[in-house]
């Protein structure tokens, strides 16, 4: 009888093990990063943006800065619930449930969670710019030009 | 009654008769899903209304229309637009059809509400049926599933912005392991988005996998878990009814034809007020979906809104903590409340009743008293500007109106000493609330989601 309960027990277990490497495997599958989707993206030459503007690009869902001497670029998904965020005069907002960031991305009011995603900007060597959405970092690094 | 015509017959003539009839039912394959005798009391109007009918007819519906919206639809981003397109304008019929599809669907949905209501107010989990009950909340989320994944397939403005608000909801978890900090290491909430449409932002991936929800997987567990349904019905006895209307099985009515008839009666009256509703009320379709121009204000399909109310005040807590606790709440009444005495009884009698309409209003009191602070003074942050993540997901209606119901179920549960007393006082100010806050989400909620009457 003991060793009957043992052989269960070791049966249970292991199939449990089993299962939950399946499952993770299983589950995996609807989870994977797809060909295709490059996170380094270009946004082409300097002079493309005009200064002391937040100009969007629809296709990545950014607003890219440029200042008198440095570039930056901001995500334009409202952290709240993804939609995406508008400029006003001085900041941002979401028109989805009413989130106001500021001009850095901090939240101002409404119910978004954390504040706006800067994304690490860098320069190509033929001079365009290129912006790495992977690269998260905070709205005071910019790329200074001179 | 018809029954009682058969004490004019000759008694052998009367035997072969009550034969005809059981074996009307017994040897039919679609019919033996009933048993050959019914007690009256299901078949009172008032204790059922005939909602589970209604929903079986419905989902019929739904399968045949479906089908045949199938047949002429593309599940591709660049093509789902223009075949919906199709079907509304050039396909013959196809208007009417997939007008009723939808009619249908939210049909289905308030009907299936309304069976909840219906099933909980009349102690009808009770007696042994447990397991029906949870068979019911979890089709109740099933069908909840199959609308929200039709939702996005017509690929409009609409359906983009309503299915990126729910896939949103999915990932408010986020809201907690980044204030934890450990979102880059343990992303639970990402997680979830993936596996519904497996990127961040709905595409392709997010058509395929709403197509496949919406045709095959969830279709079949629905139809699964209706078997299971129907035979728990059988086994438990019939639908439920109060100890004492049992009766012995010889004074039952025949299901054929006086069930067969009802039901008969029922589908027809479905299908003629669908195909009455679907020439007045036309599905909306909208411009083509564009991902950088949401909608102002966007929302989530109807029935999510309450949710979406929820989830604009703390997404962590509206999203995923005031839903779990609802549906575990759901799951646990007929296994915390043991009182069959009160079985197949609306609202338990006069007490219950009391109970119930005390509970709906001091739900009503409790949840537009905050309301009313909240539009006229804002929420945590506008007084205390720069204040911590922390207190914003901690100190607001949903969490709020969660910790007053389970206190005054609390003392309800003390006062009478009744398991079904305090599931009545829950339950009851849960659904009041769930409404309000729909309401509110549907009706009140305007431009930018601020407060105001569309």
């Amino acid at each position: 009888m003991k060793r009957r309960l043992f052989v269960r027990k070791l049966a249970i277990t292991l199939s449990s093990i089993a299962g939950a490497i399946i499952g993770i495997v299983f589950f995996r599958q609807f989870s994977h990063k797809r060909a295709g989707s490059v996170k380094q993206v270009r946004l082409g030459e300097l002079s493309d943006f005009p200064v002391d503007t937040y100009t969007f690009i629809e296709e990545h869902n950014i607003f890219v800065y440029r200042d008198h001497e440095s570039v930056k670029a901001v995500s334009a998904v409202c952290t709240h619930l993804g939609c995406t965020v508008q400029r006003t005069t001085d900041g941002f907002e979401c028109p989805c449930h009413g989130s106001y960031y500021a001009n850095d991305g901090s939240v101002i009011s409404g119910p978004a969670p954390t504040d706006l995603v800067w994304y690490k900007m860098s320069r190509l060597p033929d001079g365009r710019l290129m912006v790495d959405l992977d690269a998260v970092t905070g709205p005071d690094d910019k790329l200074i030009f001179t | 009654m018809e029954q009682n015509s058969q004490k004019t017959r000759s008694p052998k003539n009367a035997d072969s008769y009550r034969r005809q009839r059981i074996r009307n039912i017994t040897q039919n394959f679609f019919l033996h899903i009933h048993a050959p005798r019914v007690h009256p009391h299901s078949m009172k109007l008032t204790t059922t209304f005939g909602l589970g009918v209604i929903l079986v007819f419905l989902f019929l519906i739904m399968i045949l229309t479906g089908v045949l919206l199938m047949l002429h639809y593309t599940p591709s981003v660049a093509d789902a637009y223009n075949s919906v397109k199709d079907i509304v304008h050039v396909v013959p019929g196809g208007r009417i059809i997939r007008n009723i599809h939808r009619l249908a669907s939210h049909a289905m949905v308030i009907v299936v509400f309304l069976h909840l209501l219906r099933t909980f107010y009349t102690g009808a989990y009770l007696g042994g049926r447990q397991l029906n009950w949870v068979f019911g909340v979890v089709m109740f989320v099933l069908v909840l599933l199959m609308s929200f994944s039709g939702y996005l397939l017509p690929w409009d403005q609409l359906s983009y912005w309503a299915v990126t608000i729910g896939s949103n909801i999915a990932a408010s978890a986020r809201e907690l392991t980044d204030l934890l900090g450990i979102t880059s290491f343990i992303d639970a909430g990402g997680f979830f988005q993936q596996l519904l449409i497996g990127d961040e932002k709905v595409g392709q991936t997010a058509l395929t996998r709403f197509f496949m929800l919406h045709v095959v997987f969830l279709p079949l567990a629905l139809i699964v878990l209706s078997a299971l349904h129907f035979w728990r019905i059988r086994k438990d006895g019939g639908l439920s009814r109060p100890v004492a209307k049992e009766l012995k099985e010889q004074e039952k009515w025949y299901a054929w034809p006086v069930l067969m008839w009802t039901e008969l009666g029922i589908f027809i009256a479905v299908v003629a007020l669908l195909l009455f509703l679907s020439f007045f009320i036309e599905a909306p379709l909208l411009e083509a979906a564009n991902p950088s121009h949401p909608e102002n204000p966007a929302k989530s399909p109807w029935y999510f809104l309450g949710i979406q109310e929820l989830v604009s005040y703390s997404a962590f807590m509206g999203g995923l903590v005031v839903p779990v606790l609802f549906m575990w709440f759901l799951f646990s009444i007929p296994y915390k409340d043991r009182e069959d005495q009160y079985i197949g009884q609306w609202f338990s009698g006069s007490v219950g009743l009391r109970l119930t309409v005390r509970s709906a209003v001091f739900a009503i009191v409790v949840v537009l008293l905050q309301l009313l602070v909240l539009v006229k003074y804002g929420g945590i942050r506008d007084w205390f500007p720069g204040i911590s993540q922390w207190f914003v997901m901690l100190l607001n209606p949903a969490t709020f109106t969660v910790v007053v119901f389970i206190v005054y179920a609390m003392i309800v549960r003390s006062r009478t000493g009744s398991t079904r007393m305090s599931a009545i006082a829950l339950f009851t100010a849960a659904i009041v609330a769930l409404i309000i806050f729909t309401v509110i989400g549907i009706w009140f909620r305007v431009e930018n989601w601020e407060f105001g009457l569309i």
